[in-house]
């Protein structure tokens, strides 16, 4: 968590609008017609599921701090906003995105282990030769432009933790609906701190009934509970800022009312994560894993 | 910012393309679908084109002339605008491993990280980035001409008095105090990397080994920072440490530059910890609660521990920094990194505000000859590690999970 986010180059130059973001992958799209009619692939997001299970089978085989893997996986999206997808090796791509996350982490991995691991999960399409990994390296760091300095959402909910008296249950949960945020387009839409106030509405709002562990994720835990409505009306309550329900929630509406920070925008990312869970129930490993698998091989892109 | 041949600071950032389109050209070397993609998809052609055009672009505004310099991960070049040959800028070339086959070091990849954000008169700006054919990353920072303050020290010609030390600690304190307030700490301040500006201005330059803090409870090395300026906490291997490490080396540099030598110059890790016993004080419970428990600490005999220097010891050794001066030094080089001052602190001393006022930048000594940049130049270039000579310089990766 260095330097400053509101000077940040991930500010500056990272962050886009719905419409321009809409707009750069169309034109990749535009540009690349024949692949994209050849080899189509699942919803981005089913694809983000994908890749972040892949990265977290990765971490977990080296013990890796949970930021490193969402540093990898907002490098993902950094990648495959300047490229289309369909030109890569997604596995050597996510392998090495993880390689660059742990260093600018300060939790380095070795190459060769890194490669290594890699090999052992999908021995298919890594090669051993380890200056493929170092050779994406350079070009993911030049596709970036260099930026290579990721702020994130969890400095800002431990550090309100304490002014909005979170229980350690809500303080889990937020943790994981952050988590699942990087499987949606958020971290390029949104700063984090509203990221974090996101998590932390969801997780006031919606907490459900039997808490306990939740995992990485929170999509079991809250899917059925954002589902069924009477969270959201509450939601909708915060923007007209009267604060209804519960004293507990008042308090936070309150607080929010006087924190400045951009309620609609906040809602925004809610029904993001909402309909997030919905495309969740659609998930299915296999076909990700096989499109990915004949992109990969019949462009020979492993290679 | 005066030195820079910029108006303002506006590092637009068009890095290659050329590389991710080697990357799948060799991609599709070896295979069946035969050619390179590239060649084969006009359409994409195009696109990466536009990438590449902007890394060109940017490759195209630069000029590269001699070689400064090399180090252990990037060879020094000077240059020029293109459209402007007065405009001087310095070019680290990042040497990428041939065979690629270690991946980028640990040293540029801070660099590049930090300086990518950190943008403040007093630490060396970085103006572009962009990749070369050979597939080099290159970085364009801020040319500093009037070499270094080690230089200054060392040069029996140069005379400088209180005030001029007055206004390079000045501005030696407000680029650390604007790295801790970024929360990024440099773990490598010593007066050879406090470069000189053409307008005198010194400026905080080598982040290869500035990191963020740490969030609380994990670990960081302890192999950082050049011998002669590690505070003691580091020599007794402590992995939890604060923006006062910084604050010590920058104490170290305060000495020298009122001494002209270094002033505790060990010849070994232990040598150096005995040293800044004898200088100082020997680190004890009593003056430094906890320290018994760091992992490297040596107790002393008692019959040699030397008690805590007070204000008078200051007083004698500095002379020239005068009662208040000494006294802020004395604040740096606290043993016990809690009660070490903070660079913010350090600015608000009262030093700064009595006379002798700070020597304006343009008045400030320099070095005799650097009006002839060529003979600075090949002192730079002749001193073959010069700028990233770091014994230090050690990635542990096993400890720093």
């Amino acid at each position: 968590m260095a330097a400053n986010f509101w000077v940040s180059t991930q500010r500056r130059h990272w962050l886009f609008s719905r419409e321009k973001l809409a707009d750069i992958r169309e034109r990749l799209r535009e540009r690349d017609k024949l692949t994209h009619s050849q080899f189509p692939l699942p919803d981005q997001r089913l694809l983000n599921i994908y890749f972040n299970q892949q990265l977290i089978k990765l971490g977990k085989r080296m013990s890796t701090r949970q930021q490193a893997i969402a540093t990898a996986q907002v490098y993902l999206k950094r990648f495959y906003i300047k490229n289309e997808i369909r030109q890569t090796n997604p596995y050597l791509v996510l392998t090495t995105a993880f390689y660059l996350a742990c260093k600018m982490e300060e939790c380095p991995q070795h190459i060769r282990f890194v490669v290594g691991e890699a090999r052992g999960l999908w021995p298919e399409f890594i090669t051993p030769d380890v200056a493929k990994l170092g050779e994406c390296e350079f070009a993911l760091i030049s596709e970036m432009s260099s930026q290579l300095i990721v702020h994130h959402p969890y400095r800002t909910l431990s550090e309100l933790q304490g002014e909005l008296a979170l229980s350690s249950d809500e303080v889990a949960l937020a943790w994981s609906v952050i988590n699942d945020h990087y499987l949606t387009d958020l971290p390029l839409l949104h700063p984090p701190h509203v990221i974090a106030i996101m998590a932390i509405i969801v997780a006031v709002v919606f907490k459900p009934a039997h808490p306990g562990n939740f995992g990485s994720s929170a999509q079991s835990a809250l899917a059925g509970a954002m589902r069924d409505g009477g969270g959201m009306n509450m939601l909708a309550a915060l923007s007209d800022k009267l604060g209804s329900g519960p004293p507990r929630i008042q308090k936070l509406v309150q607080w929010l009312a006087e924190s400045e920070v951009d309620i609609k925008a906040v809602i925004e990312c809610t029904q993001e994560l909402l309909s997030l869970y919905e495309v969740w129930e659609q998930y299915s490993e296999k076909p990700c894993k096989e499109l990915i698998g004949r992109m990969v091989k019949s462009k020979n892109l492993d290679k | 910012m005066a030195a820079s041949p910029f108006t303002s600071r506006s590092p637009s950032m068009t890095v290659a393309s050329p590389n991710t389109l080697r990357l799948r050209a060799s991609a599709a070397q070896n295979g069946v679908v035969g050619a390179t993609q590239a060649s084969s998809t006009p359409t994409l052609n195009a696109g990466q084109e536009l990438t590449e055009q902007l890394n060109a672009d940017v490759r195209q505004r630069y000029v590269k002339d001699k070689k400064l310099g090399e180090g252990t991960y990037a060879v020094v070049y000077l240059g020029h605008l293109r459209e402007d040959p007065s405009s001087f800028v310095a070019i680290k070339k990042i040497k990428v491993n041939a065979e690629y086959k270690d991946g980028l070091t640990m040293d540029a990849i801070r660099e590049v990280k930090y300086l990518q954000e950190l943008s403040h008169p007093n630490v060396i700006a970085l103006h572009d980035v962009f990749s070369s054919k050979d597939q080099n990353l290159n970085l364009v920072l801020e040319f500093l001409p009037r070499g270094d303050l080690e230089m200054l020290i060392k040069d029996g010609d140069i005379q400088y008095g209180a005030a001029d030390i007055k206004a390079w600690m000045g501005m030696l304190i407000r680029g650390v105090w604007f790295c801790h307030e970024n929360f990024v700490l440099h773990r490598d301040i010593k007066p050879n990397n406090l470069l000189i500006a053409s307008d005198g201005e010194v400026k905080l330059a080598d982040f290869g080994l500035a990191r963020s803090f740490a969030d609380p409870y994990l670990n960081m090395t302890h192999q950082v920072i050049t011998r002669w300026y590690r505070p003691p906490e580091l020599l007794y291997g402590a992995r939890q440490y604060s923006g006062a490490v910084d604050v010590w080396s920058m104490g170290m540099v305060f000495a020298e530059l009122l001494l002209r030598v270094p002033f505790v110059a060990g010849n070994t890790d232990l040598d150096q910890i005995s040293k800044i016993s004898d200088a100082f004080g020997t680190p004890a419970e009593e003056n430094w609660p906890g320290v018994t428990q760091l992992p490297n600490y040596i107790p002393t005999d008692p019959a040699h521990a030397v008690p805590l220097q007070g204000r008078d010891f200051f007083l004698r050794q500095f002379p020239t920094a005068g009662p208040v001066g000494a006294d802020l030094l004395m604040s740096m080089c606290a043993l016990d990194p809690r009660k070490r001052t903070t660079a913010y602190q350090a600015l608000c001393h009262n030093w700064w505000t009595m006379d002798p006022q700070p020597t304006r930048n343009e008045d400030l000594p320099r070095k005799m000859g650097t009006k002839k940049m060529g003979d600075d130049l090949s002192r730079r270039g002749g001193d073959d590690d010069g700028p990233f000579k770091n014994a230090a310089r050690q990635l542990d990766f096993g400890a720093m999970k």
